[in-house]
């Protein structure tokens, strides 16, 4: 594949002795032309460590990075062929939008008029025409990002880095402004690299993710993959709202053949599966509360009480606790059936279950159908 | 609010302006009172017999004019060697890890407590050696001595103030390091930069124990050493002192009333 971006063994620590902190560990990546990718995860697993490495902003202490088939780690950010958004959005503030759109062309000496001409093509693109004369300080929030986009994008760069450009926004400007970048980036010719904390951003925009933690890619995957066979708990928890119930439950081989023990239920495993769950005892099942439901208590389905009802709209979040006070998030259409204290039963399909090592936990298969 | 409560604060501005403005205003009218009329009674606070005749004989008859370029020129050289001094140091200590770092920001502050006089000795000895006496780049380093460890402190502190990202927002968009420092960093930490010019300025143009000590050659005199000289000379010539005074004040007074309004604004955008 022609990829390009290539992170090879990619190692960050900072500090030295015991303040040491390894911000990124043996990262090994391809990331292809246009792609969008994101890295997303919680605040320091190394993600932005990450982007500013391939930006040259830090050294790596160990590995090598690629921009197709240029060796770039020694380069300063100067000469790599990309641009920034940065999360502070870093506006020059005595320039105005113009000038701050025009900067990344004005260090290339271009004809002033050349600049102009860019700047305002540049600046219909993003519906700032009229704020050119403005300083960023006069300018909302939203308006503010869209001019730091506006800078990168002018030079029309290979690489495209963005560092949780969204996070400074209001949640109803953050979704305008997701779309807007999707937008862009069906536009523009660049491969854009991302970086957010939000896995909902991270899940809508992009065609791969990378999930971190601890300086560790526990998956790359595009969003459908890691939504649906997630690599491990970790994973499978961060990934979606609210996060994937993981109950605790046990293998256990009976002379009708091998069950999952789960809150005081068997539940059969069929044989194609028996080969993966050889020699385990202790696993985790999960569960996502939207495929959970609901029902009358019978023998056939987990019992439970309702231990707290939260409307959200059009859907309602059950929490409901099991006999040994284990308690399982149900996410359900809005209703008055099954209010707080109510016994009821828990009814899903064997496809929707996650099964993960108890142990590594690490996921070993995904539905025991 | 009601009109006591305004005018309290009102009365007190008040009298302060007056406290503050009237040995400015009597400096102004002793300088344009002839010598004869000065001390013939009665004294009062305003008089029209109005002349030019001390800023004349000022002018003409003394050496103030010479006296007056000298304390420019060691100005002049004061703010902009501080200003290129401090702002690089200010950057470097804020941009850059190097060993010692902290230690050297504090003995820089550390070093501004030492009082002027006890550097003027060890300074005339060694310009003395170096045959630096009675030279500008001496009195310039001597008046630097004093003001450059807290302008480096002063623009330390600005520069961290200064976002890093702005820079590396510079730098991703294909600024060297030198173009992004000029670009970007130098106007965002432009009131500092003022302030350093300002206080450079105020104690170099005010010295008068460097100036007194290294400056022996009267041609070399600055302008708060010829005053003195004025005094002892001649008796004391009060209007022609005092027209000295107004002229030694006119550049102080220009250079914050038109960087003011830089300074003003630039906290404005700061804040």
């Amino acid at each position: 594949m022609a990829f390009a971006v290539r992170l090879e063994g990619l190692d960050k620590r900072f500090g030295r002795g015991a303040r040491e902190v390894h911000a990124v560990r043996d990262l090994s990546l391809e990331i292809g032309e246009r792609e969008f990718f994101t890295f997303v995860g919680p605040s320091g697993c190394g993600k932005t460590t990450t982007l500013r490495m391939i930006a040259g902003l830090e050294t790596p202490t160990a590995g090598r990075i690629w921009f197709g088939d240029t060796d770039v780690t020694a380069l300063p950010p100067q000469q790599r062929d990309i641009a920034m958004v940065f999360q502070d959005v870093a506006l020059f503030p005595y320039m105005t939008v113009r000038q701050n759109i025009g900067y990344p062309l004005r260090i290339t000496g271009l004809p002033r008029a050349r600049i102009d001409e860019k700047v305002e093509k540049v600046a219909a693109t993003l519906g700032l025409s009229d704020k050119l004369a403005m300083k960023p300080g006069q300018l909302s929030g939203g308006q503010q990002q869209r001019v730091a986009i506006g800078r990168a994008i002018i030079k029309e760069p290979k690489v495209l880095l963005m560092d949780e450009p969204l996070s400074a926004l209001d949640a109803r400007l953050r979704v305008e402004m997701r779309t807007e970048i999707l937008r862009l980036h069906r536009e523009i010719s660049s491969t854009i690299i991302y970086v957010t904390h939000d896995q909902v951003e991270a899940m809508t925009m992009s065609t791969r993710v990378a999930v971190m933690d601890q300086g560790r890619a526990l998956q790359i995957a595009p969003p459908r993959t890691i939504f649906r066979r997630p690599a491990d708990v970790t994973v499978a928890t961060f990934v979606g709202t609210p996060p994937m119930n993981i109950i605790p439950a046990t293998v256990v081989t009976t002379p009708g053949g091998m069950v999952i023990e789960l809150l005081g239920q068997q539940i059969p495993v069929v044989p194609s599966h028996h080969g993966a769950l050889q020699g385990l005892s202790r696993v985790e099942v999960g569960i996502r509360p939207q495929s959970i439901r609901l029902a009358r208590p019978n023998p056939d389905r987990m019992p439970g009480r309702v231990f707290l009802r939260e409307p959200l709209g059009l859907e309602d979040e059950v929490l409901v606790e099991a006999a040994d006070g284990t308690r399982v998030k149900v996410v359900t259409a809005a209703g008055e059936e099954f209010p707080e204290g109510s016994v009821v039963g828990l009814e899903f399909g064997l496809l929707d279950i996650h099964l993960f090592d108890g142990e590594s936990k690490d996921a070993i298969c995904h539905g025991i159908g | 609010m009601s009109r006591l409560q305004r005018s309290g604060p009102l009365a007190l501005l008040l009298v302060v302006l007056v406290l503050v403005a009237f040995p400015f205003y009597w400096m102004l009218l002793t300088s344009v009172t002839p010598r004869e009329a000065l001390f013939k009674p009665p004294y009062r606070l305003f008089r029209l017999d109005f002349s030019l005749g001390n800023y004349r004989e000022l002018l003409f008859a003394t050496e103030f004019v010479r006296y007056f370029a000298n304390s420019l020129i060691a100005a002049v050289g004061a703010i902009v060697l501080n200003v290129v001094a401090a702002t690089l140091a200010g950057y470097g200590l804020t941009r850059f890890a190097f060993p010692g770092k902290k230690t050297f920001a504090f003995g820089t502050l550390f070093s501004y407590m030492f009082p002027p006089m006890l550097m003027a000795i060890p300074l005339y000895i060694l310009f003395s050696a170096l045959q630096m006496r009675n030279t500008y780049t001496g009195l310039i380093l001597a008046h630097m001595a004093i003001s450059l460890p807290l302008n480096i402190w002063l623009m330390w502190q600005y520069f961290q103030i200064v976002p890093l990202s702005l820079e590396e927002a510079a730098w991703t968009s294909g600024a060297s390091r030198l173009a992004a420092l000029r670009q970007v960093c130098l106007p965002a930490a432009r009131p500092g930069i003022l302030s350093v010019a300002i206080f450079s300025f105020a104690l170099s143009w005010n010295d008068f124990t460097f100036a007194f000590i290294l400056q022996t050659d009267r041609k070399m005199f600055t302008l708060p050493v010829g005053l003195a000289s004025f005094v002892e000379q001649t008796g004391v010539h009060w209007g022609m002192v005092m027209a000295a005074a107004v002229l030694v004040s006119v550049p102080t007074f220009l250079l914050v009333f038109f960087l003011q309004r830089y300074l003003l604004s630039g906290l404005r955008t700061a804040g």
